[in-house]
């Protein structure tokens, strides 16, 4: 195999890349100046040698404990509940959010073979066991039916734990039309609705 | 709704055709295995982009070939492909392609009216609720989504089941039961929505012991929502670990059809079972040009053959009132079709070509 070929063949398991896309990219690569891909060449490796799953919450950083968990600023009172590490991102983008995570590592799906014993459910409950600081679990999963069912179980592993379990919020996208919302979304949002504040 | 043209190809043993249909439609005469009923099935492909006898997808492509096409203006110009290999099926309408199947079924409606039928009467309880679920899905979006949501938390519920795992199963109880009870109430909306007018179909194609039809479920009732399937879930774990499937739901459904409180699947005679099968075919034409404020297109697949003269008058006269709009009619002779639908232009099928 060439070296292109091997290139090719490496880009085209990335997710959402097929052959094509991958054979765009190595011939980009090519025209590139060398210490341009060499730098890009680096930083995967980097990412492959230091990055680490934290032992704690599951987030994904070069220290462990990561930096949010490390953090003395962070609430402990919190914990957020997500189904992956880059859902991390998305919620600490807000700047809205000061409390802990916990990363599930995915969402139940029996299909796939992927039960409660392949999440980190063990070490959440272990997370929230008494005499802990954490009072509210905010279940943040993803509003897929999937994502609903894993936090349906969550809810259901943390029924004694002594602590308030809450789930996101669920609705219209803000900034949204409410015309072009689909009709599951407009229900769920007529459902969840709330006393208008004065 | 009225098909202008209709282009097949490669599908069964229909290689190549390009037809101008009139507004009427046609009258197709031609033997036994020369393509009529696939020529029907290809004109009802486009209704719900799979096949009418249950055959799967790379079955229909002709021998040899690597896919199929079919494409039918029936304002929208739908067409739909299909490859062997890769398995892809690609559908337009009006030149744009749709992404999502669910969104192009519907665009064009026909009622399909055969001897097999019968099979819907006198066969088990899931040819039942196929007619239900299929002329629900053509008239009502949202029985589509139910019964997608709900077929996708079953495929979940029943992995668990097989894994063995209790508490995992019973993880997608509530979104089984919700979407479950949403399947189950629209069926039962219907069945009591068009009751009286089955009775009044048998009844005018001469049937005289009063007919009823009645959804019947297990465990759901109209009253009941979601919270009677989640707790019959719950109260039937053991069993449906045991069997490694669920066995609580709309799937266990039936639509009770009776003459006389009697029900015709055991007690019904040939021509009563045939009678009620007609029934509600020009029931589903009823309903969905109902909702689609359009008669759909009538196919009628050598149906005249096995009445008698009195009730093939009479279905005549039925059939001018729930489907008035285009018929495509086959039969293996001239002489089996009535002569109130002579006045279509007449073709002949040989080899899976259309000789005019």
């Amino acid at each position: 195999m060439s070296a292109i070929d091997e290139l090719c063949s490496e880009l085209a398991k990335l997710p959402g890349i097929g052959r094509k896309t991958a054979t765009r990219l190595t011939y980009f690569l090519l025209k590139q100046p060398p210490d341009e891909v060499v730098r890009l060449a680096a930083a995967i490796r980097s990412v492959s040698e230091r990055i680490r799953p934290c032992s704690v919450c599951g987030n994904l950083g070069e220290t462990d404990p990561c930096l949010i968990c490390e953090d003395p600023r962070r609430d402990k009172e919190l914990l957020c509940v997500v189904e992956e590490a880059s859902d991390i991102g998305a919620i600490e983008r807000t700047g809205e959010y000061r409390g802990l995570y916990h990363v599930l590592g995915g969402h139940l799906s029996p299909l796939d073979g992927i039960g409660p014993e392949d999440l980190r459910i063990e070490g959440l409950r272990a997370r929230v066991a008494n005499g802990c600081e954490v009072r509210e679990v905010i279940l943040a999963t993803n509003p897929s039916m999937e994502g609903e069912v894993t936090a349906t179980y969550v809810r259901g592993v943390l029924e004694n734990a002594g602590v308030q379990v809450t789930r996101i919020a669920l609705g219209l996208p803000v900034g949204g039309d409410l015309e072009y919302a689909d009709g599951v979304t407009i229900a769920q949002a007529l459902a969840a609705r709330r006393e208008m504040p004065r | 709704m009225r098909l202008a043209s209709l282009t097949v190809r490669n599908f069964r043993n229909l290689a190549s055709l390009d037809l101008e249909l009139p507004p009427d439609g046609v009258v197709i005469i031609g033997d036994n295995g020369h393509g009529k009923t696939n020529l029907l099935e290809a004109v009802y492909y486009l209704v719900l982009f799979r096949s009418l006898r249950g055959a799967m997808d790379r079955e229909l492509v002709r021998f040899g070939e690597a896919g199929f096409f079919i494409a039918g203006d029936a304002s929208p110009r739908v067409t739909v492909g299909y490859e062997i290999h890769g398995r892809r099926k690609k559908v337009t309408a009006n030149g744009k392609e749709i992404k999502r199947l669910s969104d192009a079924v519907g665009l064009v409606v026909a009622v399909v009216l055969s001897p097999a039928d019968r099979s819907i009467v006198d066969g088990g309880p899931a040819g039942r609720r196929r007619y239900l679920d299929v002329l629900l899905s053509l008239s009502d979006a949202t029985h589509l989504a139910a019964l997608t949501d709900w077929k996708a938390a079953m495929k979940q519920r029943n992995a668990a089941l097989k894994r063995g795992n209790a508490s995992e199963a019973q993880a997608f109880d509530r979104p089984v039961a919700v979407a479950a009870a949403k399947v189950a109430a629209r069926r039962h909306r219907w069945a009591v929505e068009w009751q009286s007018r089955f009775t009044e179909l048998c009844t005018s194609m001469g049937e005289r012991t009063a007919p009823g039809m009645v959804y019947s479920s297990r465990h759901w009732t109209p009253d009941g929502a979601a919270e009677g399937i989640q707790e019959n879930l719950r109260l039937r774990i053991e069993r449906d670990l045991r069997r490694g499937t669920t066995t609580v739901g709309p799937h266990r459904d039936d639509l009770l059809l009776t003459l006389g409180e009697r029900d015709i699947r055991r007690f019904g005679s040939a021509g009563q079972q045939r009678t009620a099968a007609i029934a509600l075919r020009l029931l589903e034409a009823q309903a969905l040009s109902t909702s689609h404020d359009t008669a759909p297109i009538a196919l009628f697949d050598d149906v005249f053959a096995e009445l008698d003269q009195d009730r093939q008058e009479r279905l005549l006269l039925l059939i001018k009132e729930s489907l008035p709009g285009q018929a495509i009619i086959t039969a293996p002779r001239d002489a089996e079709v009535p002569a109130a639908l002579f006045e279509r232009p007449r073709w002949r099928m040989v080899g899976g070509a259309i000789a005019r």
